[in-house]
């Protein structure tokens, strides 16, 4: 069973593969954009796996934190879906970029020569709670895996979750926020928050549900829940539409009308039935994401072109390989003793809570929570000092405002690696422990590379037709300031110099090098024995492109 | 590790790398320039094609900006004489030679775009307007898009990743996308070698002919050190192209300021979509 799925998620990978690589090679022309539309379908695509990851974690961890705990197998299936749908998420923000190397700019902290990102930007946000988020979804995974085997880890799933809780809604909250901030006035909405949230959690229950059906068992609960949003969402759509008028008939029918198909029996005692209400709610969704993002006048879908379509089959392959595969290889882990294969287990969720809660931590566990939360406040304070007060580029200083986003992913953060490094490090082997090491030595080289920042350099492919040049400022000063005494070409003024003693040395591309430029700089603005200081008369900058000048000059001379 | 793993190992490695280098820039020597007839020639089309008209609101004269760090003396602008403007494109042009500006590409046209920073909205030219509060520079990420002391809005180069944040979140569409890798194509030309370039990917606008004001800056200070530099006696390119002195350019903050001199008997206009963005250029209508 999980074979074929495999393969099937294989070949959608490979239909959509050719699209991804040519849209890394094009760049954003590969996909339909427009006059007004930016971004186009790699956005949309963002949106909507977010949008699923969430539900998995929603499922597990805020069900567990709740003290609602489903079967084993339901939450592990679904944090399964949350890494994975994550992972798929983090490629197209990647792809959509022009200049996909120069993500790295977006890391919001200082580089060698006071370049800050901009703490403004929901970009920004989004970056790092999306990597926090995938981080701590890692480790919660992870934590949970492992617990059967070693039942130490036990007492860590339950704060992981209260972490992992909050998060989520914060997310997905930042998500909403990059279109709510805008001015684009089909984006602009004080509920998008709760809309982004809700859609979220509907097409991931949506997901989950397809996910249990290949399980074969079902869990009421989930069905019950996303027939409840179904109504939620139909209720934003109206809202949309009296608020803007806009409003889409494949949308609001395939994701609120057919859902409602499971008030009927036959439909949802099928598993037939079941899956045809997912996936159109899957769909809808999908659609949605796509017309919000592609602001036209017209209706965008339209427009699709084969990138676009094969960028949705590349995002479903990958999904469906990176489930199955993993899914196949914790088998013997994710499945609890009582869930017999291949059979529907009906009510599982009754019968599972029972199972469960024994082995729920007692209220008073929390209390290893204690250190690794104040660990994070004082972290995350000291960041927003930092950032607050430190020396940038930018002109208008940053409030804390500006910061306050990326408070809960950074206190969450050090907070769940606190909690979990020192047991899940006993645990593990000693193949894994090198991998860690190594990829700390990474991470290190990989920072240090980030203060010394990337090269400033014009690349000379782009700068054909002629090199750059501002030697005519450098002429300019040179002519009003130097020539009086060195001469329009650098070779002094000889009957004025003349009075003069010692003789000034002669400029030569020899002797300039080995003063150096930074030494040069100093003399022009300090002065040196007769030269005068010209600090105050020219800045360093000017100075500085005096001395190259100079070199230009004594170049020439040759 | 066994070698199957290894050989599989090896060629993820390889894969990404082959991903990786389709971003490599191309080999340029011996790409073609355009010709100049070129650029007058898509102007003519983009002239053919104008956008709708802006709703105007009337505003008054802009004053100093209201950001921590501005400058007290300077703040540069524009103001567009709709009475006077004929919509004869000549701004347009200038505008490209003077910055660069490469052509568009045919699915580039196609798709309704043209790289020109100046557009015609309704017979009336339109830049950016360099608002002083632009919501484009909130939304760059890395701060490639920020503001100058003295008012300008620019765009640093190196720093733009290209997310396209910011010409999503400008109100007017004043900021155009390196879609396409314009030299590569042959279609930029180098008329000024004080600006440079752009690549793939970048994103770019007016610059309120930022090169101008720092050689003019530069030469004062070099010529008349002591001096305090206002910008005066200079002009950008499209308003010293124009025929009939429709764009003024000039100093907010400088009463001599040809631009004061000028705005302050007429009425002040913007769109209504930059309206309490304090926006630095602005269209000027009737008599006061
Ligand atoms: S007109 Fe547009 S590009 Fe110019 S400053 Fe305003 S928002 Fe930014
Ligand atoms: S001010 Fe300079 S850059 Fe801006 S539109 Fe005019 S010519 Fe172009």
């Amino acid at each position: 069973m999980y074979r074929i799925l495999v393969y099937i998620g294989a070949a959608l990978l490979l239909l959509g593969a050719f699209a991804f690589g040519v849209s890394l090679w094009e760049g954003p022309t590969a996909w339909h954009t427009d006059v007004r539309t930016f971004w186009g379908i790699p956005i949309s695509l963002f949106v909507l796996w977010i949008g699923l990851a969430h539900a998995g974690t929603l499922i597990s961890a805020i069900f567990l934190a709740l003290g609602y705990p489903l079967g084993r197998r339901t939450s592990m299936v679904a944090e399964l879906s949350t890494l994975c749908s994550l992972a798929v998420a983090a490629l197209f923000p990647l792809v959509h970029l022009g200049i996909i190397e120069n993500f790295y700019m977006v890391v919001p902290f200082l580089d060698a020569r006071g370049n800050f990102s901009n703490l403004r930007s929901p970009l920004v946000w989004d970056f790092c709670c999306i990597s926090v988020y995938g981080l701590v979804s890692l480790l919660f995974f992870a934590t949970h895996l492992f617990s059967e085997k070693f039942p130490d880890l036990k007492k860590l799933i339950r704060p992981m979750a209260w972490l992992l809780f909050p998060l989520v809604l914060w997310v997905h909250t930042i998500v909403s926020l990059d279109f709510a901030v805008t001015f684009v006035p089909q984006w602009r909405g004080a509920f998008f928050p709760l809309y982004f949230i809700a859609g979220a959690i509907y097409s991931g229950l949506a997901l989950v549900i397809i996910l249990l059906t290949a399980e074969h068992c079902r869990v009421r609960v989930l069905e019950k829940l996303m027939l409840g949003l179904s109504w939620f969402m139909a209720f934003f759509w109206l809202w949309e539409f009296l608020l803007k008028g806009s409003f889409s008939f494949e949308v609001v029918f395939l994701g609120a009308v057919v859902p409602q198909l499971m008030w009927l029996r036959v439909i949802r005692e099928n598993a037939f039935g079941r899956l045809l209400v997912a996936f159109s709610v899957l769909v809808s969704l999908g659609l949605e994401r796509y017309i919000l993002v592609t602001p036209s006048e017209y209706n965008a879908a339209e427009y699709f072109s084969w990138t676009d379509l094969g960028l949705v089959s590349f995002s479903l392959g990958l999904f469906t390989t990176l489930f199955f595969v993993f899914r196949a290889k914790f088998s013997s882990l994710l499945e609890g003793e009582d869930v017999v294969m291949g059979e529907i287990v009906l009510q599982q969720d009754e019968s599972d809570k029972e199972s469960e809660k024994v082995s729920l931590p007692e209220k008073n566990d929390f209390s290893i929570l204690r250190l690794p939360l104040l660990l994070g406040v004082l972290v995350t304070l000291l960041y927003v000092v930092w950032a607050i007060s430190v020396e940038n580029t930018n002109l208008a200083p940053l409030s804390v405002v500006n910061v306050v986003p990326l408070c809960l992913p950074l206190l969450v953060l050090v907070a769940s690696f606190t909690l979990c490094a020192r047991p899940l490090w006993g645990i593990s082997g000693k193949r894994v422990k090198v991998v860690c090491a190594v990829l700390a030595g990474i991470l290190g080289c990989l920072a240090g590379a980030f203060w010394a920042g990337g090269s400033s350099d014009v690349p000379s492919g782009a700068v054909s037709v002629q090199e750059i040049d501002s030697t005519k400022t450098a002429e300019f000063i040179w002519s009003s300031r130097c020539a009086g005494c060195h001469g329009q070409d650098g070779k002094f003024n000889e009957k004025f110099v003349r009075e003069f003693y010692p003789l000034p040395q002669k400029l030569t591309p020899v002797r300039l090098d080995t003063l150096g430029e930074d030494s040069l700089v100093k003399v022009i603005l300090d002065g040196r024995v007769n030269m005068n200081p010209y600090r105050g008369r020219v800045s360093e900058d000017e100075a500085r492109g005096l001395v190259r000048y100079m070199r230009h000059l004594a170049g020439e001379g040759e | 590790m066994d070698r199957r793993e290894f050989i599989k190992a090896c060629s993820v490695v390889a894969l990404m790398q082959v991903l990786w280098g389709c971003r490599r820039l191309p080999d340029l020597s011996g790409a073609k320039v355009p010709e100049i007839a070129e650029f007058e020639r898509e102007v003519r089309l983009a002239l053919s094609r104008a956008k709708g008209a802006f709703d105007l609101v009337q505003v008054p004269m802009p004053g100093p900006l209201e950001v921590h760090g501005a400058s007290p003396v300077n703040r540069f602008g524009m103001a567009i004489d709709l009475d006077a403007c004929d919509g004869c494109g000549k701004c347009i042009l200038a505008c490209m030679q003077e910055n660069n500006i490469p052509l568009s590409s045919k699915g580039e046209r196609d798709a309704g775009r043209f790289m020109h920073w100046i557009e015609m909205h309704g017979g009336a030219p339109a830049m950016c307007f360099h608002c002083g509060n632009a919501p484009c520079e909130k939304v760059c990420p890395t701060g490639a898009a920020s503001h100058t002391p003295d008012g300008l809005s620019t765009m640093m180069y190196k720093r733009c990743t290209g997310s396209r944040f910011c010409g999503a979140n400008c109100p007017v569409g004043a900021r155009k996308f390196n879609y396409v890798d314009s030299v590569k194509e042959g279609l930029a030309r180098k008329f000024n070698p004080e600006v440079p370039l752009r690549s793939k990917g970048v994103m770019e606008k007016c610059s309120l002919c930022l090169q101008r004001l720092q050689d003019h800056k530069h030469a004062q200070m070099a010529t008349r050190p002591g001096v305090e530099w206002r910008g005066s006696g200079l002009k950008t390119a499209c308003s010293e192209a124009c025929p009939k002195n429709a764009i003024i350019f000039g100093n907010w903050l400088d009463q001599d300021s040809p631009l004061v001199q000028e705005a302050k008997h007429r009425n002040l206009y913007v769109p209504r979509e930059i309206a309490n963005l304090d926006p630095s250029v602005v269209y000027m209508r009737g008599r006061r």
